[in-house]
Parts: C-alpha cells; structure tokens; sequence
C-alpha cells in the first residue's frame, strides 16, 4: 500500500531519516528495508502487530542495537555507527516500553543523569531543568523517592520525563499510554502536544489508538519487520489491509 | 564522616597506643576493605565481575619488591612508584577483556591473573617459584616500621574508600550509580558507559595493587602462590556480598565481618570456607543487597551520603543531602 502522497503535503524538513533500514536476529529478518523521513515538529505514530518490529526500529535509531543494513541520519548527519550515548547527546531522547529506571537512584536524580550527561547542563542548569520536567509531568512530589519504589504508571511518568531532561530534537515513546485510564491517557496527550509545540519532534508507538489519533500527524504500519502502510491517520486506519492485519477486520 | 577521622586519626596513632599484634591485624584489616572497596567498584558499580584482582595484587607487590631488592629504592617510596606497574597490566587486559560479558569477562579476568602468576613462577629474575624476600626493611626499627605501615594504611584508606565516596559524589559518580543500577538505560541517556568501564578498571587495579604492595610489605616476603593467589577474588567477593554490593559501607561492613571470624575461625580449613561459602550463598539468594541493604531499606542514614536531593516544595533549588 502506498500511502506516501498524503506525507508529501507536510511541510518542514526531515529531521529523522532512516533508509533502507535492516536487521536479523540469525535467520529471522526482524526489520526488512524500511525507509521513512520524520519531519521537525511531526508527530509520527507507528502501529502493528507484537512482533512487527516496532520496539526492534526503535532500538535500532537509539543504536541500543546494530543495524545490519541501511543508515539513521538525525538533521542530516549519520548515526548510523555512532553508539547510543552519542545519538542522545545529538537529540535522540527514548523511553522503553517496560521501564527501565534507575531503581536506586531518586526520581530526580535519574533526570539529572540524562539532563548532565545526555543535555551536557552544568549541574546548576540540570537542576532547574529537572525541577520544572518534573512539574510538567506530574511527579514533583516524587522527586526525592526512590524509583524503583514508584508505581507502574510513575515508571512510565518517569521514562517520559528523563527523556525530556536530554532536551531532545527526536522523542521516541514506546507503548508510553500502556495500562493508562481514560484521563490519563487523556493528559498524556496533552502532554505530547505540548512537548510537539515545544519544536520536539516525536515518534509514537501505541496500540491505545484513541491516544495515538488524537495527536498524530502521520501513521506508520509494520508487519513482519516490512512496513506496510504509511500517511495520514485517517487513511491509515481505514486502509483494508491495515484493517485485515492489526485489527482483525476483513474488508 | 567524623567518625571516619576518629578512626583513620586511631589508626595512624596505633604505634604509640597499640602492640605490635593489633597494629598487624589493622594493616591487614585495611588492606581487605581496601581491596574490598575496588572490587565493590568494579562489580557493584561499573558491573565488571573480576575474578582475577589478584594479578594487581602480586603484580603491584613483586614491583614493590623489585625495585627494594634489585634497585635499592627506598620501600616507603617505592610504594607509590610500585602502582605505575598495575597501571600499565590494568590497560591490556582491559583492552583484551572489554568485549566480553559476564561470566566470560569474570573467567577471562582469572585466566589473566593464572597467566600473570605462570609468569612470574617462570622468571629466574625474581626467584621463580621460590618468591623474594624484602631484606631491606631490616635496616629500620621496628616501631619505624609500624609507624610507616599505619600510615601508608591510613593513606590507603583515603585514596580508595575516600576517593570511592570523592568519585561517588562527583558528577562521574552519578553516572556510575546510573551504570549500578541499568547500564543499558544509563547508555541511552547520554552516559558513556564503556569509557567509565575503563576508568573503573584501571582505577580499581590501582586501588587494588596499593593494598597488594602494602600487604605483602608487612608479610616481607612474596611468592607467586601467595600474590597471585585466587583467594583473594573469593574474600573480596564474601566481603562484598555480604556488607552489601554497591555500597561504600558495605566493603566495611563486610570487611569487619569476614575479617574477625577469621582470626578465630580459619584454623578450621576447608570447613570454616564452606561455612563462609554457605554464609555467602544464603545472603545472594534471600538478602542481595547484603547488611547494609537490609539496614538502607529500614533507615535512611547512609554514613557517605552520595545522593542528590530537589528542595521541596522550593523546586529548582537544591540542598546536597
């Protein structure tokens, strides 16, 4: 399917550029030839089925894992060897779809780790910076807990704001809506569109698609590390093989 | 932090209120915290399991005797000069290690530490297997020796449990703590995980070759059996496990723990080691964060405060906790 007309109208320039993408855990092909630009200030949702590749695209523009083909350009330079400490520091802020804090550290101290080595704030500067990330998202009364004493919902509060506190050009969120209520999800998004307003440029993977439809500007699909369908929300999610393949619903 | 210059004040002043017995038994007692505190580093903050600390300990005690014996250097100078040699062992090792994970680094660490000792058991110049013999102490009284070892135990003391709470608080140490806890994460968030490895090691065969060339300057006498001895990884990693791994206070804790019993107890042999096995295998499946984890859990009262605190509800400012 090709959706890619209705991507050509956006305006701004590509931030993200991922060509050619491909990778292989042995013989099975995770992600296979998977190409798209992401453009600054875009909101761009990615949907498909668990083990389409998702978290593996994600894991492979952080550089958490090696591609084996392709390249991962961010404004423009190549990324694609550089580790994932560097690509942080260049712009690329992540969360993980099962949170990943640093159980011993506070709240507030695992925000300062991103925001001084990740931002390259002095100390002074990160602290500020930290303070008021942790307003924004709601944990500011949590700062000095320990996290691995928080909760699931917090954990994903917390992923979103160390995040934040690299003062990210590119904002991967994985599953970040996951196990939220109705006005949870509802904030989140308010959140999001926030953080796009800022300039941020965010790339969304979700399966909560109310939360997902409500921000984004552009959908991706994956299915078997192929990517299957790309454009507008709308388009996407009426399109019959997306419908067939994510949902279930035979034209 | 008062208590600990009390008790490092106590132990440089051991020669005039101490014998001779207890001033051995606190240079030893040092140089396992010490040795502890590095492999707490290592293991518990940089995550690289070494079973191999040992090639530090008898390369930095051979240097200190070398450079005594064969080039007539002054011992008590000798020992700073002696840690350029696991400096430079420390560099290679990682450099042949560093890609290795887990238990692959931990047995390539002891097979490094097994090719150290064949080594030096195979070199006429030091003895070979027979070992060296540190004459030139004899030339100082005893109470000019004592004197000399608290203080290069007290030295110690502060260049690897201070300089563990110094690095701790420091920006690095930050990110260190991040490292502890989830280096994949900490990776992701701008932290250069594998060039802290590096400086851990090499800081840590350093730490470790101090205590080595310290130690065996009190035995005055060095085989390859005895620095290169497998031992040591077994008592740092007891040590360790059971004060509480990722910890400054756990190295002490642990270290008063094993260090005790053992004047006591090691005349029993192999069972008093199954005993501490026992002891060790209990703590790592019911308590993994060892006594002071129990004691963190309960009280928040850490004697090396390493954290940072966000003022509340005053956010934006900070107040070192």
């Amino acid at each position: 399917m090709s959706l890619g007309e209705q991507t050509s109208s956006m305006t701004g320039n590509p931030l993200l550029s991922v060509q050619g993408l491909g990778k292989a855990f042995g013989a099975l092909r995770v992600i296979q030839d998977i190409s798209f630009d992401v453009r600054e200030g875009e909101v761009l949702g990615i949907l498909g089925p668990n083990g389409a590749g998702k978290t593996t695209l994600f894991n492979l523009i952080s550089g958490d894992l090696a591609t084996n083909t392709g390249e991962v350009c961010l404004s423009g330079e190549r990324l694609t060897n550089e580790p994932p400490y560097i690509r942080c520091r260049r712009g690329i802020g992540r969360t993980y779809q099962i949170p990943k804090p640093y159980g011993g550290m506070t709240t507030f101290e695992n925000l300062l780790v991103t925001a001084m080595f990740g931002a390259k704030l002095d100390e002074d500067a990160a602290h500020r910076s930290c303070a008021a990330i942790l307003r924004e998202c709601g944990l500011a009364d949590k700062a000095n807990r320990r996290a691995g004493s928080l909760t699931l919902l917090d954990r994903k509060r917390l992923e979103l704001a160390r995040a934040l506190a690299g003062d990210p050009k590119l904002l991967l969120l994985d599953e970040i809506a996951g196990g939220l209520t109705d006005q949870e999800s509802g904030e989140l998004v308010d959140l999001i569109r926030r953080i796009r307003d800022r300039g941020i440029t965010v790339l969304w993977i979700e399966h909560v698609l109310h939360a997902l439809l409500a921000v984004a500007d552009r959908i991706i699909v994956l299915n078997f590390g192929q990517k299957i369908a790309d454009g507008h929300p709308q388009a996407v999610i009426t399109d019959p093989d997306v419908r067939r393949i994510y949902m279930g619903i035979e034209a | 932090m008062s208590l600990s210059v009390i008790v490092l004040t106590a132990l440089v002043a051991m020669p005039w209120w101490a014998d001779s017995g207890w001033i051995r038994w606190a240079v030893e007692l040092s140089c396992y915290i010490a040795i502890a505190q590095m492999w707490n580093l290592l293991a518990g903050y940089a995550g690289l399991v070494s079973v191999g600390q040992q090639a530090f300990i008898g390369a930095a005690g051979y240097a200190l005797f070398i450079l005594c014996q064969k080039f007539g250097v002054n011992p008590f100078l000798a020992v700073p000069l002696a840690l350029i040699v696991p400096a430079l062992l420390s560099v290679p090792t990682y450099l042949l290690l560093y890609r290795l994970d887990g238990p692959y680094f931990a047995i390539g660490t002891w097979v490094v530490a097994e090719a150290v000792r064949l080594l030096t058991t195979n070199l006429d110049y030091v003895n070979a297997g027979a070992g060296l013999t540190l004459r030139v102490m004899a030339q100082y009284r005893l109470h000019e020796r004592e004197i000399a070892m608290t203080m290069l135990s007290g030295i110690l003391l502060l260049v690897t449990v201070g300089g563990s709470y110094w690095l701790l608080r420091s920006r690095h140490g930050l990110a260190l703590t991040a490292m502890r806890d989830n280096p994949v994460s900490a990776g992701s968030q701008g932290v250069n995980v594998s060039r802290l490895r590096f400086f851990v090691f090499v800081a840590a065969a350093v730490g470790t070759g101090f205590a080595g060339a310290i130690y065996y300057m009190a035995q005055l006498r060095i085989t390859p059996a005895s620095g290169y001895d497998p031992k040591w990884a077994s008592i740092s990693i007891f040590i360790v496990m059971i004060g509480g791994i990722g910890s400054i206070e756990g190295a002490i804790i642990g270290g008063l723990i094993y260090f005790f019993p053992d004047r006591f107890f090691s005349q029993y042999g192999a069972s008093y080691m199954v005993v501490l096995g026992c002891l060790t295998l209990f703590m790592a499946i019911y308590a993994r964060g060892g006594i002071w984890g129990l004691v963190a859990s309960r009280f928040d009262a850490p004697w090396f405060p390493v954290g940072r605190r966000l003022a509340l509800p005053a956010a934006g400012e900070r107040k070192p906790s």
